[in-house]
């Protein structure tokens, strides 16, 4: 296992992923710092609002783009074979690498967290749980683009299944605001497409109550928020780990 | 078939052929669109509420920056700037409405209508910049007082409706906040004095003396100084008119 982890993490170098989210993240800094300059006042908050913003949206697509290339490549030069023919549960093949991605996804994000913690303005409290809660949204998305990859056999498809999974789930409070549950089979039919709707944001995660720059300008304002964010991760991540665990067993190479 | 004719329709020099002749009406086509420019407004209609939560995808915060950004900078183009009696101010506060639903915490909203699009050269436009400044700070007088001292400041200096700003002037003088200074309750006597109604402007000061005297206020002493200057001048004043300030 602790050979899938290092190999994961040798790959992001070779593939540069690290050195190209870091320009991504140079570059959204000298423009948040730009931007935030230029406003009227609360120039420094603007400043870490943008960085905040634009941090989360930069790793989010750097590791579907990771997690779905990766996996396709192994897919395609047989490493997953070579791997299953070594004394390796299939468990533990899905696993490993989550867990490499998972540290892939460290490596990035804790550079970005003392940006935003050197240059802006913020309350600590509040930056933390924002940092937190980053962590647990990638760690989901990460599980879920290790999902998609293995079970859709196009990166491509994989990667764009990635995005729509992560913009539906950032929706998804506009969804269950705007749509209200029928009250009877009439109701029902009458709007058929925003009660499917409703009964399709059953299968998403609340990623839109995730990673408030609220939390950092102003700190915590809604305690209910973070217990949410806590019991979704505790739900999600297994539940996409299981279904991982699921597709790859009955994998025929 | 003519063996020349094959022998061209068969090169690779048809295909060079038939891109100039599409370049050609490439260059038909776009001295045709010219003129059709996108359509630019400076302040577009706000979007509805349901639309902006769709927008921020979750991060209210993010979204309310870039959208301040984006007000503050209207008016910004090509190397030019527009005037603001040219902005539709109706339009523009829908979108100040918007914002505060996104983030009310932050000042940036009420110093841009206060500092910036209250300087219009079309006056009457700022009854609308008043209507935002007395809606935001009515939420919490005690904390918002000085956007409510702004709407009443506009009123009077840049709308001229003394009338206006006398009642913005007497919302404030109710507020409790402790960071207040004592003129936010002196403000309607001042305007008093400005509409002719000298008497009243007397009698609010002399209240406001009376309060501070039996203990339920604290003031410095210039500033009592001052209110007894003021009442001393208008007593003079009213005397001389041969009224009685106890009839106030």
């Amino acid at each position: 296992m602790n050979s899938i982890v290092k190999y994961i993490l040798k790959n992001a170098l070779r593939d540069k992923i690290y050195l190209g989210i870091f320009l991504a993240l140079i570059v959204s800094l000298g423009l948040s710092v730009f931007l935030g300059s230029a406003s009227l006042i609360e120039e420094q908050i603007t400043t870490s609002v943008y960085l905040a913003g634009s941090y989360r949206i930069i790793i989010a697509i750097g590791m579907i783009l990771f997690v779905c290339l990766s996996i396709g490549k192994a897919f395609e030069n047989k490493e997953i074979e070579f791997i299953l023919s070594k004394s390796i549960s299939r468990e533990g093949v899905v696993f490993s690498y989550l867990i490499g991605f998972f540290i892939v996804s460290l490596l990035i994000s804790i550079p970005s967290f003392l940006i935003i913690a050197i240059i802006g303005k913020i309350k600590y409290s509040g930056f933390f749980l924002w940092a937190i809660s980053i962590i647990l949204e990638n760690l989901i998305l990460i599980s879920f683009t290790l999902l998609a990859s293995l079970i859709l056999k196009n990166s491509f498809s994989a990667i764009f299944a990635s995005f729509a999974f992560y913009l539906i789930s950032r929706l998804m409070g506009i969804f269950v605001l705007a749509i209200d549950i029928p009250k009877n089979f009439i109701d029902a039919k009458n709007n058929i497409l925003a009660t499917l709707l409703k009964f399709l944001s059953v299968a998403f995660p609340r990623l839109d109550l995730y990673a408030q720059t609220s939390w950092i300008v102003y700190g915590i304002e809604k305690i209910n928020n973070i217990e949410i964010i806590f019991w979704q991760f505790v739900i999600y991540l297994p539940l996409l780990i299981f279904m991982s665990f699921h597709d790859f067993k009955k994998k025929q190479f | 078939m003519n063996p020349k004719i094959f022998y061209y329709l068969n090169s690779h020099r048809i295909y060079f052929w038939l891109f100039l002749s599409f370049f050609l009406m490439q260059i038909f086509l776009w001295k045709i669109t010219e003129n059709i420019h996108p359509k630019f407004d400076l302040i577009p209609p706000a979007p509805n509420k349901y639309m902006v939560s769709a927008l921020s995808f979750g991060d209210n915060e993010f979204l309310f920056r870039i959208l301040s950004a984006r007000l503050q900078n209207s008016g910004d183009v090509f190397a030019g700037f527009v005037a603001l009696k040219n902005y539709n101010y109706s339009y523009l506060y829908d979108w100040m409405k918007i914002l505060d639903n996104l983030n009310s915490q932050s000042r940036l909203i009420p110093s841009l209508a206060s500092y910036y699009y209250s300087q219009t050269q079309n006056i009457s436009d700022n009854k609308y910049i008043i209507k935002y400044l007395d809606e935001y700070a009515s939420k919490d007088i005690d904390k918002h007082w000085w956007w409510l001292f702004q709407a009443t400041y506009i009123a009077k200096i840049n709308l001229k409706d003394l009338k206006l700003a006398l009642q913005l002037a007497e919302k404030l003088a109710i507020n409790e906040a402790k960071d207040a200074p004592l003129w936010t309750k002196q403000l309607p006597a001042f305007i008093r004095e400005d509409m002719g109604e000298g008497c009243v402007a007397f009698k609010i000061i002399k209240n406001l003396i009376d309060e501070i005297e039996s203990g339920k206020r604290i003031a410095k002493p210039e500033e009592m100084n001052f209110m007894r200057y003021f009442i001393n001048s208008r007593l003079t004043n009213l005397k001389n008119q041969k009224f009685n300030p106890k009839e106030c």
